[in-house]
C-alpha cells in the first residue's frame, strides 16, 4: 500500500466548534496574547460621490423650508436637490 | 485513490496561493483568504474521513491561531535551530497545552527543524533537539533539510515529483534527495496521525 492510500485511511476526528468551545478557545489564547488581528477597517465615513457643488442663492422662506424638508426626511439638502432633478427631468 | 487534501492558506503571504498560481498536484485544493470568523467553519467542512486539512498559519501570536489549534489533529511547530525560533515556537507549544486544558482533550503536538544542513548537524541543532526532547517535546525525525528544491517549488508549483520529471524545470540542488527528505518527513507525521 503507497503512503497516498494510508493518507486515505486515516479516520476523522469530530470535535466539538461550539461558540462557547470557540469562546474558551479565545480566552485562553488571549491570555497568552494570542489576539485578534483582524485587520481593522479604515476608520471616517467614507468620500461621497456627490462632488459637485452648486451655489444658489434662494429667497429665505424657500432656503428655510429645504432645509426643514431635507431634515424631515433625513437626507441632506443635495439629495433632496437630486429627487427635485429626477422629478422636474421626468416630467 | 489517494487522499483528498485542502490546504488552507491562512498566511499574509499567502505563500500557498503564490505557490498554487502556477499549479497544483492532483487532489490537492486550496483555500485562501480564511479569517478568524471562518477558519473553524472551513476546517469543519473540509474534514472527513480519508480527508487532510493541512492549515498554514500566521507567523504571528492571532485569534486565528488559537481557533485552528483548537481543530487540529496534530500541530506541526516549524522551527529553524535558531535561539529566537526556539523563544517564538515555544509560545506556540505553550498555547497548545493550554488548549488541551481548556478543551479537555489532547492536541498532539511537534517541532520540526527547518532549513538545516544536509551534510552535518550543528552543535546548535543538536543541543536545541536535546533541549525539546528533555522538555518532553516531540521533534520529529527527519528536520527539514535546506534544499533548492524545497525554494524553487514556489516557482514552478506543482510537486517534487513533477519536478523531478520535468527536464523543463531547472533547480540548483538535487530533487532526488529533497523528495526522500519529504516522503521521511510525510511518514513521519503520517505515524502521529493514525
Amino acid at each position: 500500500m503507497n503512503g497516498s492510500n494510508r493518507l486515505a485511511g486515516l479516520t476523522a476526528r469530530p470535535k466539538e466548534t461550539s461558540a462557547e468551545e470557540v469562546r474558551r478557545v479565545d480566552e485562553v489564547g488571549e491570555a497568552r496574547g494570542f489576539l485578534d488581528r483582524t485587520p481593522r477597517k479604515k476608520p471616517g465615513r467614507k468620500p461621497s460621490p456627490r462632488t459637485y457643488q452648486l451655489h444658489p442663492k434662494v429667497f429665505p422662506r424657500v432656503g428655510e423650508a429645504i432645509a426643514a424638508e431635507a431634515e424631515r426626511l433625513g437626507i441632506t439638502q443635495g439629495q433632496l436637490i437630486e429627487r427635485m432633478w429626477d422629478t422636474y427631468s421626468s416630467n | 485513490m489517494g487522499a483528498e487534501v485542502t490546504v488552507l492558506d491562512c498566511d499574509p503571504n499567502k505563500s500557498l496561493s503564490r505557490w498554487a498560481s502556477h499549479g497544483m498536484p492532483k487532489g490537492v485544493s486550496l483555500l485562501s483568504d480564511i479569517g478568524r470568523s471562518e477558519i473553524v467553519p472551513a476546517i469543519r467542512t473540509a474534514d472527513g474521513d480519508g480527508k487532510i486539512v493541512i492549515v498554514d498559519l500566521e507567523g504571528i501570536a492571532s485569534q486565528l491561531v488559537s481557533r485552528a489549534i483548537s481543530q487540529a489533529d496534530l500541530v506541526i511547530v516549524p522551527m529553524q535551530a535558531t535561539a529566537l525560533d526556539a523563544e517564538i515556537g515555544s509560545e506556540a507549544l505553550a498555547l497548545v497545552r493550554e488548549e488541551e486544558d481548556a478543551l479537555g482533550r489532547e492536541i498532539r503536538q511537534a517541532v520540526v527543524l527547518t532549513k538545516t544542513s544536509a551534510a552535518v548537524k550543528s552543535r546548535v541543532q543538536r543541543e536545541l533537539e536535546e533541549q525539546l526532547r528533555g522538555a518532553g517535546i516531540d521533534v520529529i525525525e527527519p528536520s527539514l533539510v535546506a534544499r533548492a528544491a524545497f525554494s524553487e517549488i514556489f516557482a514552478y508549483g506543482g510537486d517534487l515529483t513533477a519536478m523531478m520529471n520535468d527536464p523543463e524545470m531547472m533547480t540548483g540542488g538535487k530533487v532526488e534527495k529533497a523528495l526522500k527528505n519529504a516522503q521521511s518527513f510525510t511518514e513521519a507525521v503520517y505515524e502521529r496521525l493514525k
